[in-house]
């Protein structure tokens, strides 16, 4: 189960958080996504030589800590999309998916014109989608 | 799916919005309609390079961003790539395009080319279209502008006419 999704801007500025848990955890997830950011630069500024892809927008899994898994995402526009899971046995090409139709919906949020680029996204048409995004999370396969 | 847009649309609409800002918004003070036509391409460029660079690797360096700026991102607004890109490697560009689109149905008011008859007829005339035109050319800059500095390289663009179906976009990279 996804819970917590997070898109960050190029300076680190958060521009989207949710978390769809019921506890009232939100501020720990929140520092999950904080501490994830550092290992993104980390990656990104030290790509391991021996990568397949070495650009590649999805950059995998970033770190498990004891409950939950942490996966990132860079955009060519340095923005960052973050998604901390509890499934431990997730398959790479079901979290792919997840991001790609994650940044449909993002592009498609900042594309209208009353969003201020490097705001905070308040779109409830984008909140919807990535809830029934982060609902259906796993269950396509395609 | 592609999505389709009708190009006499698109002529009528950039040519309406440069003739709102300079003749009614802001007439007389052309600079300043120039830097308002400007920041509309920049935000549109910023959305469609957002859109355009979805599904791509990250640029490794700045000649990769320009490249798709001329290859990728000129095809899907224009149809067409840029026909000649030069750079002196230390951060200038110019993209050449033999026949811009928004220009290709661009021609020149006979009245301007009158207009200056009784001196220097052919002098007046042309600085009065080159002026006109070039003021259809902010738009653009500024949608080049947009998509660059959204994938992380200030820069600034200006664009150069020379026979009109044809003109050139130098983009200086900021250091």
């Amino acid at each position: 189960m996804i819970v917590c999704v997070a898109v960050v801007g190029h300076q680190n500025n958060p521009l989207y958080i949710q978390s769809f848990t019921e506890a009232d955890d939100a501020l720990k997830l929140h520092h999950i996504v904080h501490c994830s950011l550092d290992v993104i630069d980390e990656r990104v500024n030290n790509p391991r030589k021996s990568g397949p892809m070495l650009n590649e927008t999805f950059l995998g899994l970033l770190y498990p800590t004891e409950n939950y898994k942490v996966y990132g995402y860079l955009t060519n526009t340095k923005v960052k999309f973050i998604l901390v899971t509890t499934d431990l046995d997730v398959r790479d090409a079901d979290v792919r998916n997840f991001f790609r139709r994650f940044h449909a919906a993002y592009v498609d949020a900042v594309s209208n014109p009353f969003h201020v680029p490097g705001k905070k996204i308040t779109s409830r048409t984008f909140a919807e989608r990535v809830s029934n995004i982060v609902k259906s999370f796993g269950f396509s396969s395609g | 799916m592609g999505k389709e847009v009708s190009e006499s649309c698109v002529d009528s609409l950039l040519t309406e919005m440069v003739a709102s800002y300079c003749d009614r918004f802001y007439a007389n003070k052309s600079e300043l309609a120039a830097r308002r036509i400007e920041a509309i391409g920049y935000q549109v460029g910023h959305q469609l390079s957002e859109r355009y660079t979805m599904e791509r690797p990250r640029f490794t360096d700045h000649l990769e961003a320009i490249k798709f700026i001329c290859k990728d991102f000129w095809s899907e607004v224009f149809k067409k790539q840029i026909d000649n890109l030069k750079t002196n490697h230390r951060g200038t560009f110019v993209l050449q395009d033999n026949r811009f689109r928004w220009l290709a149905h661009m021609s020149v008011d006979p009245s301007l080319e009158n207009g200056g008859a009784s001196q220097d007829p052919s002098d007046a005339g042309e600085s009065k279209a080159a002026q006109a035109t070039s003021m259809h050319l902010y738009f653009p800059c500024g949608i080049i502008r947009g998509a660059l500095s959204n994938l992380g390289i200030p820069c600034a663009v200006s664009a150069e006419v020379s026979n009109l179906p044809a003109c050139s976009f130098v983009v200086r990279i900021k250091a």
